[in-house]
């Protein structure tokens, strides 16, 4: 197992994991923003750079997808490494003002405000760090959304930028998202759950006993064709919400006699 | 809807239904077509079994594809060095409010498509405009809505109502 020496402190891990795995296990807090265990690592946010002690030179690295395969040194905390990500975050900060879950991951880096100008309304608040598109290849396998454009003009969009045919509303994108920027909609009157900005819509299963709509029909269909074993169970599971599920139990329970002395 | 499976089908089978080869196969399509419609890409993308968002991305990648019909005359600027510095974003900006086109698009009624690109080799001519293959030379922001708005005069007889919606 190499030794991995991080601002001096030394931990061993298992060859081919990353560097942020080190730092992990270590203790120490790399920034990171594009990184996500579900996914591979793509590395586009930048954000989660250190030094790498190459001898007679450094190098800065980006920690979530830097494989150890020797025993190396890196540095967390030193001047130039600190200066690359809080230079970083203000190029994040200029690209989605608005988000607050980047602005308290700036405020926890020391950053407080961007010097850069922001960019236009229609790239707003999207650092296209690429975790929606990844997630939803990679784990939910529809690949309902996708880059769209290049240089300044690239955004994530479903095809064509209409709703995507694709989409079966698990929200998987938004769970992801680092900084906010996709959002689920319900819209109950209609029992329709909307992946916004990307326009899709898909009907909502509805809690069997008090009418809440809850997650869209086409997940629970995907996640049925997955089920191996207990589909019995599971489908029992998914006809409640999570109140009524438990309002269930106590009332099963309440109504089981009980022995008394 | 046939003839997207049919043309689909032609252009995927002269390819071996080989995923690499998804951009000529596009380039291709774009040759039959001159653009790519959306409906075609669907197809495409089924055969595949490539998802549709990574034909998106691909064809709005390179600026070579368009997903809209090309109008009937090419119009390109030249924007150049020294076709910008002779003043050739003023005719851009010319043209795109006198017709109502952006660099890059179609106007509505299909009568032309605006390019702006980064040299056309001609920088003696500067600031140039390339129409249909025809070379305009020391153009303004005047005489190059002029030489458009003589298009439409053409083809009268072909497109009576091109006249009217240039305007
Ligand atoms: S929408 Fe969110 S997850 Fe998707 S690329 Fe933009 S910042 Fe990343
Ligand atoms: S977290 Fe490493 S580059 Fe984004």
């Amino acid at each position: 197992m190499p030794t991995v020496t991080i601002d001096g402190q030394k931990v061993r891990i298992k060859k081919g994991l990353t560097v942020l795995d080190a730092a992990k296990k270590a203790g120490i807090w790399i920034p990171t923003l594009c990184y996500h265990p579900a996914v591979a690592s793509e590395a586009s946010c930048r954000l989660c750079m250190v030094e790498l002690d190459r001898g007679d030179w450094r190098q800065l690295i980006t920690a979530c997808n830097y494989p150890v395969r020797q025993d190396i040194v890196v540095y967390v905390s030193s001047e130039r490494a600190e200066k690359a990500r809080r230079g970083v975050m203000e190029l994040l900060l200029a690209r989605a003002p608005e988000s607050r879950e980047l602005a308290a991951l700036a405020c926890r880096m020391g950053v407080e405000k961007t010097h850069y100008p922001s960019v236009t309304e229609s790239q707003r608040n999207c650092i296209l760090c690429g975790l929606c598109v990844s997630v939803c290849e990679q784990v939910i396998g529809r690949a309902a959304i996708g880059f769209a454009g290049r240089g300044a003009e690239r955004t994530v969009a479903a095809p064509f930028r209409q709703a995507s045919e694709d989409c079966i509303g698990c929200g998987a994108c938004a769970a992801v998202c680092p900084v906010g920027t996709i959002k689920i909609r319900l819209h109950k009157d209609e029992r329709e759950i909307e992946i916004s900005p990307f326009k899709s819509r898909a009907k909502m299963v509805l809690c069997e006993r008090c009418g809440m709509p809850m997650y869209s029909g086409q997940v629970s269909r995907e996640a049925m064709s997955k089920v191996k074993i207990g589909r019995k169970a599971f489908t029992e599971y998914l006809r409640l919400c999570p109140k009524c599920r438990r309002t269930e139990t106590a009332e099963r329970f309440a109504s089981v006699p009980v022995r008394r002395e | 809807m046939s003839e997207e499976i049919e043309l689909t089908g032609q252009i995927v089978k002269h390819y071996g239904s080989d995923k690499g080869m998804l951009i000529p196969m596009m380039q291709d399509l774009q040759a039959e077509c001159g653009y790519l419609p959306i409906g075609h890409l669907r197809c495409l993308a089924e055969r595949l079994d490539v998802p549709l968002s990574r034909l998106y991305s691909v064809a709005t990648f390179y600026s070579s594809f368009r997903l809209a019909p090309k109008g009937a005359h090419d119009v390109t600027l030249c924007m150049g060095t020294v076709c910008y510095l002779k003043g050739s974003p003023m005719i851009l900006e010319a043209i795109s409010r006198e017709f109502n086109v952006e660099a890059g698009g179609t106007t509505a009624d299909r009568l032309f498509s605006l390019q702006a690109v980064n040299c056309v080799g001609a920088c003696a001519l500067a600031p140039v405009m390339v129409v249909d293959g025809k070379y305009y030379d020391g153009v303004t922001p005047q005489s190059a809505i002029e030489i458009i708005q003589a298009f439409p005069c053409e083809e009268e007889t072909a497109e009576p109502s091109a006249k009217e919606g240039a305007k």
